[in-house]
């Protein structure tokens, strides 16, 4: 469960009070809002990036316990951009098994590798396995960048414009195919996009520019 | 007629820069051509040479030592620079220019004076470095490359998607050194092998630093090449071919031997990133916060002892006191100097300026032809031993009956200036965006005068930037100059070697410090000049190694 309390996004010349909010297990918010307006930036900011362009303070909780005050890799919050950023030197398997946890059953690389290859195995998409990013199509890309997010066990999931890059055929199909991997595993999820049609019916929805104000006087 | 002028002065083109790429195969080959009858007793001369086997492992050692340590250090401070992004990128590479516009011998010397056993730490005691020693030059190669690396790191890092890499490894729950070590350091080594290269190419045939700062017994092998070549002694000349040869074995076997280093390293960190390891370096990670603060304050107390050294203050027998400063040392050596240092300005200039020209000119050649050469064939002068190159431009010389003046030592430079220059141009040249021409074009504009008036405008900043460098990289020739010039047209280089070698601390102090004054004006005026234009604040100094 993911809470955001007191949340103040403050620029020069603007500020957005946002909204106390709860996400459950199988929650999706899609935030929208025009260009500029600091979608990505509070994602970000989610995640433990601070951004420096803006202030931001606020609390952000998961499943109960604060994490405003943790570093990135301290608060199991996965991302995935337009660009998944796949890591070129490793093979398809070998970027899964880079995101798995720590535990006693995944110590060797044998069966680090095995339970990527299993998790591949799980979508069908296999065959990838030994491949390297370069060589994979977008849509691919895209798959195998939230196969990569998953296998970290993130207990909440943020998606900057997931499929801006993907042509609308497969847009549409890897979009529900996420959603329903997302929805399989319970993941609150919050998605930034800026095409209407991304937005799956089950999805709330908050557009950021109805907390927009202005700071200058006209 | 216009095309068909167009398309000669194209073929011109290529075929001028193609000779000057080629110019250091042409001296390697030349080198091996023997003047006189080798067979293979003098091979078995050469190899039953007393001390060989430590010259040459220990050249080796510090070939490959110094260019890995440096590597290794220059990616943990680039690393944390850019990790505290508020200080990184340009921060990062203005701190640098001082560091680069020091000349390697002033680095090794000024080491002696402030380290050596009657440096200015050690006074009168028996700890310290070696006046010459092996720790002494490695020492002294480290700090130089270093910075040579680092600028490097920043040109590649540029063309990499670091902030996402380094987003997704923190959000899978790995912190950031342990993300900057598994996930860029793979992808950049990949990318650092022709500086790699260049790095210990260039200190397996150093014969400056050697001369002022290497071990004697054995000299370290570069020395033995250089004096057995120079020798007029029966025999000699044969040992000093075969020494030839045996220095392209010494490379050939450092680039094996990199490469197999390259994919160890990256194979063990691909086997720890398969298992989730954690990198925890501890003190190291502090090495790399402190290190460019403590280089700058080290050229500081450098540039600060030379400048006493010669204004007549000694450490060893001085207490301080204005009073004891004086600059008749200056006044003595001011008829002495003056002719190297207008030598070497005027030697500098020409091959700064000739050698970014001709680097435009291949980069507009390629950009014309819709394809760019591998970088190697451009980079041949910094990639080669240069004491082979040299030598055989040497017989090439000798054999066109040149006369000794400094138009020649200028086209030894020339090489050397024409690689950086491209190392610090193709990437701002390729990063124009042809747009703006296509603009012009639309204006009415011909192709030379877009040229001129938009790319060549554009690109100026790193224009300048490419001349502080190169002229700072031709300012630091010694084998070129002392070898085609035949000790007749004399630097502020080669007459720093000259004095620094003897044992006047105070003559060689004043030396080192002019030819330190040299570049580090060049690139003060070129910085000033660059903040006053407009243009891509990018693409400003990317590489150099003096």
């Amino acid at each position: 469960m993911l809470s955001i309390k007191n949340c103040l996004i403050d620029s020069e010349t603007w500020q957005i009070r946002f909204p106390d909010m709860q996400l459950d297990p199988d929650d999706l918010l899609v935030i929208i809002g025009p260009s500029g307006i600091g979608k990505s930036t509070l994602l970000h900011w989610l995640l433990g990036n601070q951004p420096k362009h803006v202030n931001i303070s606020g609390q952000v909780l998961i499943d109960d316990q604060d994490v405003s005050q943790l570093a990135v890799e301290n608060r199991h919050i996965g991302l995935l951009m337009q660009d998944v950023f796949l890591f070129p030197h490793l093979s398809v398997e070998d970027n899964i098994s880079f995101a798995l946890p720590k535990s006693p059953d995944l110590n060797s690389k044998k069966q680090r590798r095995t339970k990527a290859h299993s998790m591949l195995e799980q979508i069908n998409l296999e065959h990838l396995g030994k491949r390297y990013p370069q060589s994979l199509s977008g849509g691919e890309r895209s798959r195998v960048g939230l196969v990569r997010a998953l296998a970290n066990q993130p207990k909440v999931m943020l998606l900057d414009e997931p499929f801006a890059a993907l042509d609308p055929s497969n847009r549409e199909k890897i979009g529900k195919w996420t959603f329903q991997q997302l929805a399989q595993q319970a993941i609150p999820s919050i998605m930034v996009t800026h095409d209407l049609k991304d937005i799956p019916i089950f999805a709330k929805q908050l557009n950021l520019a109805d907390y927009y104000q202005s700071k200058e006087t006209p | 007629m216009a095309t068909t002028l167009r398309r000669l002065s194209r073929v011109l083109g290529w075929w001028l820069v193609m000779c000057i790429a080629s110019l250091p195969v042409w001296g390697i080959l030349f080198g091996l051509w023997p003047d006189e009858d080798t067979s293979i007793a003098d091979l078995s001369r050469l190899l039953a040479y007393q001390g060989l086997g430590l010259s040459l492992s220990q050249s080796m050692f510090s070939a490959l030592f110094s260019s890995l340590v440096s590597l290794y250090l220059a990616f943990l401070i680039y690393s944390q620079y850019q990790s505290h992004s508020k200080v990184g990128g340009p921060w990062l590479e203005k701190y640098l220019s001082p560091l680069l516009s020091l000349p390697h011998l002033a680095i090794a010397l000024g080491l002696v004076f402030l380290f050596s056993e009657s440096g200015v730490f050690f006074v009168n005691g028996d700890i310290g470095l070696p006046r010459k020693g092996l720790s002494t030059f490695i020492m002294a190669i480290i700090i130089k490359e270093v910075p040579f690396f680092l600028l490097i790191l920043i040109a590649v890092g540029r063309q990499l998607p670091l902030h996402g890499w380094l987003l997704q490894g923190r959000a899978l729950g790995y912190d950031i050194s342990t993300s900057w070590w598994l996930l860029v350091f793979p992808n950049m080594l990949k990318q650092m092998r022709l500086a790699l290269l260049a790095a210990s190419a260039y200190t397996l045939s150093v014969v400056d630093m050697n001369l002022l700062v290497g071990p004697n017994i054995p000299e370290l092998f570069a020395v033995s090449v250089y004096r057995w070549q120079g020798s007029f002694s029966e025999g000699d000349q044969a040992l000093g071919f075969w020494a030839n040869v045996l220095l392209l074995v010494l490379l050939a076997v450092s680039i094996i031997f990199l490469y197999c280093h390259e994919k160890l390293a990256i194979k063990v960190l691909q086997h720890w990133t398969v298992l989730g390891r954690r990198i925890r370096l501890g003190f190291v990670d502090t090495l790399g916060q402190v290190w460019l603060p403590a280089s700058g304050l080290l050229i500081l107390l450098m540039v600060l002892v030379f400048t006493l050294w010669s204004l007549g203050f000694n450490w060893r027998s001085d207490t301080f006191s204005l009073r004891n400063l004086n600059t008749h040392l200056w006044q003595d050596e001011w008829l002495f100097v003056a002719l190297p240092l207008q030598n070497a300005l005027l030697i500098g200039v020409s091959a700064a300026i000739l050698g970014i020209m001709f680097t435009l000119l291949a980069l507009e050649l390629q950009r014309q032809k819709g394809r760019y050469l591998p970088d190697y064939i451009w980079l041949l002068g910094i990639l080669l031993p240069q004491l082979s190159m040299v030598l055989g431009w040497q017989v090439s010389h000798i054999w066109l009956e040149g006369g000794y003046h400094s138009g020649w030592v200028v086209f030894a430079h020339f090489p050397f200036t024409f690689g950086y220059a491209y190392l610090v141009l193709k990437g701002p040249f390729q990063s124009i965006d042809a747009n703006y021409e296509l603009i012009a074009a639309s204006f009415g504009y011909s192709p030379w005068q877009r040229w001129w008036k938009i790319r060549f405008r554009l690109l100026f900043p790193a224009t300048l930037s490419a001349f502080a460098i190169t002229f700072a990289v031709s300012i630091a020739q010694y084998i070129p100059t002392l070898m085609i010039g035949a000790g007749r047209v004399t630097t502020i280089t080669t007459e720093a070697v000259a004095i620094g070698t003897g044992s006047q601390q105070d003559v060689a102090a004043l030396y080192i410090l002019l030819q330190s004054l040299l570049p580090l004006a060049a690139f003060l005026i070129t910085a000033l000049l660059s903040s006053r234009v407009a243009g891509p604040k990018h693409s400003t100094l990317e590489i150099s190694r003096c």
